[in-house]
């Protein structure tokens, strides 16, 4: 297929997902969960992917019922050469998603939560851990960061440290590759109120190459080669994008080394589904493994950056920081309940005192996922100038990671979590 | 048309079942109509089971933490320590943060 | 008013209803095919499914029409098509007869059969099974694919699929031996009646045992 496409720049993997016309039935299911329409092809007819406004999530991947839809990418074998070749080392970045589902390949349960076992199967297959919840409570010290600075400057005109500009409220999030893409290609003066933080899959590369290399693993940057682990068939996409080789940029900047070709922050992603065909490729059986300790400084994470996998879990992580980031108190309670469950839009106000500035505060937040069905509102108040919230939170999957698009296919579920209604396709 | 003047003269006889075996039947009839209607409400009842368990699953990885909040983190805390100084400093801009382009004027 | 008399083997609303069953089954069966095989272009492809699915609707609508309105006769089909004895053994052994009849224009005994013969019996069981089955899992495919989880989608898809084809090849036969009797073809499209003797000798437990007079 040579089609051109527009909405990709040089570099970038122009989609992820392609539909095999030989399984498609032409049922319509996949459009249903198409965030953003890109499923062409009239019902009856073989469907087709319009890669210029695909977001690569995936969903029409794990729901439809004759598996016609495949990744385009896919990096298991060259994983597979990397892991043997004894120059690199191989960082894998391991999702939060992963662990409560790359079971289930295994024979285990739905939901069973196997950071231990997968860590002891991860290393033996040679990987070296960098838990990307280490990179979520990175992102959390970043983003957070980042939104008491807008707050303040929007609530009490506070100015930037280093005269820096400062974006406006509502501050999005920018976790979800999906999301931001959803954001560049449909509502690109949305851009200011996306975080600039990096996703934690980003961070984890950039810091494994820099910091990770010169302190932790005490190797060339270079012969870092960091995986990917995500639950979200997106994140193959967003690991191309060719602003992201910051790490190679700043070793060079000061001094270091410089390559022949700049090597990107994270070099490949593999899916949770992906994973699962590697480790059983090498004969590993992750449900027999014994539990095993992550072994570097990157596998260290808090309750914080583990759910952020769960739709409400950046939200809830950032406000236990934010909390007492502001307040100088502690939180009497972690569980923020508002912000979980699988309603399509949640929200919550929070009543807190800025220390610094002696004032009330109310902080209004949202949670937004399957961002198909729940989206434009949101945004379009945003746009309009009426929008309530300070902070919201975006995931394109329903549910969250958990149910993202390189998740392993859960057959006897789907991923429908809005009300039971019948559709009648007809054209 | 008159009664008379039918073209038939013979019909099925309306005691070819018996009441007892009519509703016996018909109850068959109307129980297996029923089955698969059950079934697909406990498909659809059911249909995010598997969202939920995974989602517990992380909460629960969440409350078996030992610390339970980002900032509290002795590795992020060494992190900073040792690399980046803070957050939003030089260092986290040019490692932690990026930017985003606009791809809607290519698709118009 | 005639020298022989006749008996009234299909009322009206089994003549409609077996009239709509079959323009809607033939059409589901072009169409269903043409489905499978995905031979034409995007927009025919669609105007091809929109007729499968108006002569699923029809199809439905006629069943639960039949269903409703004359529950006794769908009773009545259902007792006769499950009733069997040693003589639907025998009569498959011969195959009632037709092949020699047609091929070799010999005449063979065949065993007493009631109204319906052990084939019809056995096409009737498919109809009725996998009639409802086909109805029930192609609106499942029409109106809830996206919500039903998708292994059970696909398995009722792949049931939609088999079914269909047995009752294709079933039709093919009945196609053929419904042209074939042309009385039997004018009582099921036309007036409904078929004569005494052609009854006695075709069907003779059922007009010895389910016949009465009128009047």
């Amino acid at each position: 297929m040579n089609v051109e496409v527009k909405t990709y720049r040089k570099g970038e993997i122009p989609g992820i997902i392609a539909i095999d016309g030989q399984n498609c039935r032409g049922c319509d299911a996949c459009k249903r969960y198409c965030p953003t329409g890109a499923i062409t092809g009239m019902f009856g007819a073989t469907h087709r992917i319009d890669r210029d406004r695909c977001i690569s999530c995936g969903q029409c991947l794990i729901n439809c019922p004759f598996g016609a839809p495949y990744e385009t990418v896919d990096t298991v074998e060259e994983v597979q050469a990397k892991l043997g070749d004894k120059r690199y080392t191989v960082a894998a970045i391991i999702a939060p998603a992963v662990r409560v589902a790359v079971g289930e390949p295994f024979g285990l349960p739905a939901g069973s939560l196997v950071t231990g076992k997968m860590y002891g199967a991860m290393r033996k297959a040679g990987f070296v851990i960098v838990d990307n919840n280490f990179a979520a409570d990175l992102t959390i010290m970043e983003e957070g960061t980042e939104f008491i600075q807008r707050a303040r400057h929007a609530l009490f005109g506070e100015k930037a440290e280093h005269g820096g500009e400062i974006g406006p409220l509502p501050q999005f999030t920018s976790c979800c590759p999906a999301w931001v893409r959803f954001v560049e290609t449909n509502y690109p003066s949305l851009i200011p109120h996306l975080s600039s933080a990096k996703s934690p899959q980003q961070m984890a590369g950039a810091v494994a190459k820099t910091y990770g290399a010169e302190r932790i693993f005490k190797v060339d940057p270079e012969f870092i080669y960091t995986v990917g682990v995500m639950p979200c068939t997106a994140k193959k996409f967003e690991a191309s994008r060719p602003e992201f080789q910051s790490a190679c940029n700043f070793v060079k900047e000061r001094g270091g080394a410089s390559p022949g070709t700049p090597y990107p922050d994270v070099d490949t992603v593999l899916t949770t589904r992906d994973l699962a065909r590697l480790l059983k490729r090498m004969k590993i059986d992750l449900a027999a493994e014994n539990n095993a300790e992550g072994g570097t400084l990157f596998a260290e994470y808090t309750g914080a950056g583990t759910i952020f996998g769960n739709t409400g879990g950046v939200m809830e992580a950032a406000l236990r920081t934010a909390y007492v980031v502001l307040t100088g108190n502690n939180l009497a309670k972690l569980e923020f309940e508002e912000v979980r469950g699988l309603r399509g839009v949640k929200s919550a106000s929070i009543q807190l005192r800025d220390a610094k500035y002696g004032k009330d505060v109310t902080l209004k937040v949202a949670v937004v996922h399957d961002i198909r069905a729940n989206i434009r509102p949101i945004v379009e108040d945003v746009l309009a100038g009426r929008s309530p919230y300070h902070f919201i939170e975006v995931m394109n999957c329903p549910g969250g990671c958990i149910n993202g698009g390189g998740q392993p296919i859960c057959d006897t579920g789907s991923s429908w979590i809005g009300r039971i209604l019948p559709s009648f396709a007809w054209s | 048309m008159s009664e008379k003047k039918k073209p038939y003269d013979y019909v099925e006889s309306p005691f070819m079942l018996t009441r007892r075996e009519f509703v016996i039947i018909g109850g068959i009839i109307i129980a297996l109509l029923a089955v698969p209607v059950v079934w697909l409400r406990s498909a659809l009842v059911n249909r995010n089971y598997y969202i939920k368990a995974r989602t517990k699953g992380l909460y629960q990885d969440d409350v078996s933490s030992k610390i339970r909040m980002s900032h509290e983190n002795p590795a992020i805390a060494r992190f900073y320590k040792e690399f980046a100084g803070h957050p939003l400093s030089a260092v986290s801009e040019e490692l932690l943060h990026t930017t985003y382009v606009n791809r809607m004027n290519a698709l118009s | 008013m005639t020298d022989s008399s006749f008996i009234l083997k299909h009322p009206m609303q089994v003549r409609v209803f077996h009239f709509i069953l079959a323009v809607s089954f033939l059409t589901l069966a072009v169409t269903g095919i043409i489905l499978f095989q995905k031979p034409l272009q995007e927009a025919a492809m669609n105007t091809v499914i929109q007729i499968h699915v108006v002569a699923g609707v029809v199809m439905t609508l006629d069943a639960l029409a039949f269903l409703f309105l004359a529950f006794d006769r769908v009773v009545m089909f259902t007792k006769r098509v499950f009733t069997f004895s040693g003589n639907d053994l025998k009569w498959f052994t011969v195959l009632g007869g037709y092949p020699q009849k047609i091929l070799l224009h010999k005449k063979v005994e065949v065993p007493p059969m009631g109204k319906y013969n052990a084939g019809q019996k056995l096409f009737g069981i498919f109809v009725l099974v996998g009639g409802t089955l086909l109805i029930l899992s192609g609106w499942a495919l029409w109106t809830l694919p996206h919500i039903i989880p998708h292994g059970d989608t696909s398995m009722i898809g792949t049931i939609h699929l088999y079914v269909s084809w047995i009752l294709i090849l079933f039709l093919l036969v009945h196609l053929f031996l419904g042209i074939y009797m042309v009385d039997d073809f004018k009582a099921m499209f036309l007036h409904g009646r078929i004569p005494y003797e052609d009854a006695a000798e075709k069907s003779p437990l059922w007009v010895k045992n389910d016949i009465c007079k009128i009047g």
